[in-house]
């Protein structure tokens, strides 16, 4: 007790304390969900460096988990999205105040195209952050995108299929998403610093207006017509 | 000659023939004359002696055409500049040896252009344009200051043919008569020159002297630049393309140089054998006006391509300058560095991946789901973007995927009716609903009230 009590009368950063998180020179980005910024190093996305997102299936909430940092993207800053499997939809993202004419979307006609566009992308430093949809990279690719991310201090949103999780990866944070009925439910595979203990469910708003008006009965009836106008096929 | 060894680096031995009945070769490289292959010789005679040089048949029109683009690339120096066929320009530099920093440095500022087209200069420098050209032959400089016009008095007889109205016939009985030089023409008793149709003699030498005026007319630079290249050898590989290309360049950025202008757009075309042509356009983001970054793009615009044949000739088009002011740079770093990157990592992506996979999206007001949203260019203006507030979807399925029944589903919210397009024929009428599948995602799915059926039309990402 004496020995914690000296420790902490020391000046901050001069003992790291090995169950605490590193909470040092680089303070990050913050996430916009103030329960996974307590479990992130530096209190939020790091501001450089490979982020893994591993999700299961789309409609979980994977972009909404990024939605509030896209959001801040700077003046001349871009956000470049690389390979989506789907097509962004541009009503929904402008809602959410996402600058669409600094958002290019990348089509990649193979995995060493977009892992080409990604690199490109992180090592013109214009990038407020990268997101990367590639199935399948090898260990090398993974390290040469860690590289460039590092050099020009930008983050890479990978996602991958959760089948990723196995193999090793450079990324300075993986997580693992899932949906879930309360929000968005989120394992830290790995970070630095200890390991995670247990995962988050991180509240969505999920911005589809007010529970109160879910309907719990069958579909409506069927539109009848009304014949104002002539109807093709 | 130049005009067919510049677009490599490393040729092979090569001579020129012209094109009479009984072809001779009328030029030929140090390597070739090393060789046995003189000018004067009959082709035939040539071949039989060195197998090994590549003989190419003279084009006047190249040549032609490589004099536009060396005039266009001096317009830098000077506006006021005339061109002296076949492979002569005559700049009127006085008003611009001050901006340059003097004779010397303007020589060699303009040695330095030239080098980049990928041609030699032979350079002369005196008052009268005349009295140039042929300083320019002999590779001297007429001295500065009064009495410079002695120094004409040592140049060959031959020099009177160049350039003037003396014909061969004349300078043929000059030469009879025992005359060497200049100084011996001008010792010449006048009236005796004049009696023998040598008038024309007398001009020359009174236009070099400056004694009469000689004037010019000057070149006007094209509002188009069009610059054709012939590859020494035919090739498919990207490397001596694009040292080719690189000469073409050189040419297109000192033309953009003498306009201050910049370019965001020009065509490559390349030729192939058969004359078939692969054209292709480049596109940059913002007017450009460097070599690193105009040779970039082509590189990876190039690496992406694939040749269906060896390309013959190169064709550089560029038709749309756009005024690009000078810009001071800034003490405390430059502010526009952020914008630069971003301008150049479009560029890049759109030179190697195609304009149509480098895109921004847009909404679009239409009701229609399917409409409301657009591919634009990525570099378009913003819009009026405004959208609806009814709940959408971050991805969408290109084509609305048919689930069967909606059981298992739990709704979340709806139903929201979209029923627009009667129009344009691409009628709709559907209840939208937000609902909950078994792995919590959250879709986007409607009822199609044309065939009752439930589809599956984005995800809520």
């Amino acid at each position: 007790m004496a020995a914690s009590s000296a420790l902490e009368a020391l000046p901050s950063g001069l003992v790291w304390r090995a169950d605490r998180l590193a909470r040092g020179t680089t303070p990050g980005e913050p996430t916009g969900f103030a329960a996974l910024d307590h479990e992130l190093p530096g209190g939020g996305w790091p501001r450089e460096g490979i982020v893994e997102l591993l999700a299961t299936t789309p409609g979980i909430g994977e972009i909404e988990l990024l939605l509030p940092l896209l959001a801040r993207t700077g003046v001349d800053r871009l956000v470049v999205w690389v390979a989506p499997p789907r097509l962004p939809y541009a009503p929904a993202l402008a809602h959410s105040g996402i600058p669409l004419e600094r958002m290019p979307v990348v089509v990649a006609q193979d995995a060493a195209a977009a892992i080409w566009a990604t690199r490109q992308a992180l090592a013109s430093g214009a990038c407020h952050a990268v997101l990367a949809w590639i199935e399948r990279i090898d260990m090398a690719a993974l390290r040469r995108l860690q590289l460039a991310a590092e050099d020009s201090a930008t983050p890479l949103f990978l996602y991958r299929p959760p089948q990723a999780a196995r193999q090793p990866s450079p990324a300075v944070l993986r997580l693992a998403l899932a949906g879930d009925r309360a929000g968005l439910h989120v394992d830290i595979l790995k970070r630095r610093g200890p390991p995670a203990t247990e995962p988050l469910t991180l509240p969505l708003s999920r911005s589809v207006g007010d529970p109160a008006h879910a309907v719990d009965r069958p579909a409506p009836a069927r539109a009848v017509r009304a014949g104002v106008h002539a109807r093709h096929g | 000659m130049q005009v067919f060894t510049r677009a490599t680096a490393e040729a092979a031995p090569c001579a020129v023939f012209d094109d009479a009945r009984r072809p001779c070769v009328i030029a030929a490289d140090t390597r070739a004359r090393a060789l046995g292959v003189h000018s004067g010789e009959a082709l035939m005679a040539a071949h039989a002696i060195a197998p090994d040089v590549v003989f190419r048949a003279r084009d006047t029109a190249l040549e032609v055409a490589t004099l536009d683009e060396l005039a266009a690339a001096c317009a830098r120096f000077t506006p006021s500049l005339a061109l002296a066929p076949p492979d002569t320009i005559l700049l009127e530099v006085s008003a611009s040896l001050r901006l340059f920093g003097g004779r010397e440095a303007l020589l060699q500022a303009l040695a330095d252009t030239l080098t980049g087209l990928g041609l030699i200069m032979r350079s002369g420098l005196a008052p009268t344009p005349l009295a140039a050209h042929w300083f320019a032959l002999a590779a001297t400089t007429a001295p500065v200051g009064p009495g410079w016009q002695d120094a004409l008095d040592a140049l060959p007889l031959e020099v009177l043919g160049i350039g003037t109205d003396v014909s061969a016939a004349t300078l043929e009985l000059l030469a009879e008569l025992g005359l060497q030089r200049l100084a011996q023409v001008r010792r010449l008793p006048r009236e005796g020159l004049a009696r023998r149709q040598a008038r024309a003699v007398l001009d020359a030498l009174a236009r070099a002297r400056g004694e009469v005026p000689d004037p010019r007319r000057w070149h006007e630079p094209p509002a188009r630049f069009a610059s054709t290249l012939a590859l020494p050898v035919a090739t498919a590989n990207t490397e001596p393309l694009l040292f080719a290309v690189s000469r073409l360049v050189a040419g297109l950025i000192a033309w953009l140089a003498a306009r201050h202008a910049g370019i965001d757009r020009f065509t490559l075309e390349l030729v192939h054998e058969d004359h078939s042509v692969t054209s292709f356009v480049i596109i940059s983001g913002e007017p450009l006006r460097e070599n690193s970054r105009l040779m970039l793009l082509t590189r990876e615009r190039l690496s992406a391509l694939t040749l269906p044949a060896p390309v013959d000739t190169l064709r550089l088009i560029a038709d749309a300058p756009v005024l690009r002011p000078g810009r001071t740079p800034d003490l405390f770093g430059d502010p526009a560095r952020n914008h630069e990157n971003a301008v150049l990592l479009l560029d890049r992506l759109r030179a190697r991946l195609g304009p149509q996979a480098v895109r921004r999206i847009a909404p679009w007001p239409d009701h229609r789901p399917e409409r409301a949203s657009r591919m634009l260019p990525v570099d378009a203006p913003a819009g009026d973007e405004s959208t609806t507030c009814a709940p959408r979807p971050a991805w969408l399925l290109e084509r609305p995927r048919p689930i069967g029944a909606a059981e298992g589903l739990e709704f979340v919210a709806g139903p929201e009716r979209i029923e627009s397009g009667w129009w344009d024929g691409a009628d709709l009428q559907r209840d939208y609903f937000v609902v909950r599948a078994p792995d919590a995602a959250l879709w986007w799915v409607f009822r199609d009230h044309s065939d009752d059926g439930w589809y599956l039309h984005g995800h809520f990402g």
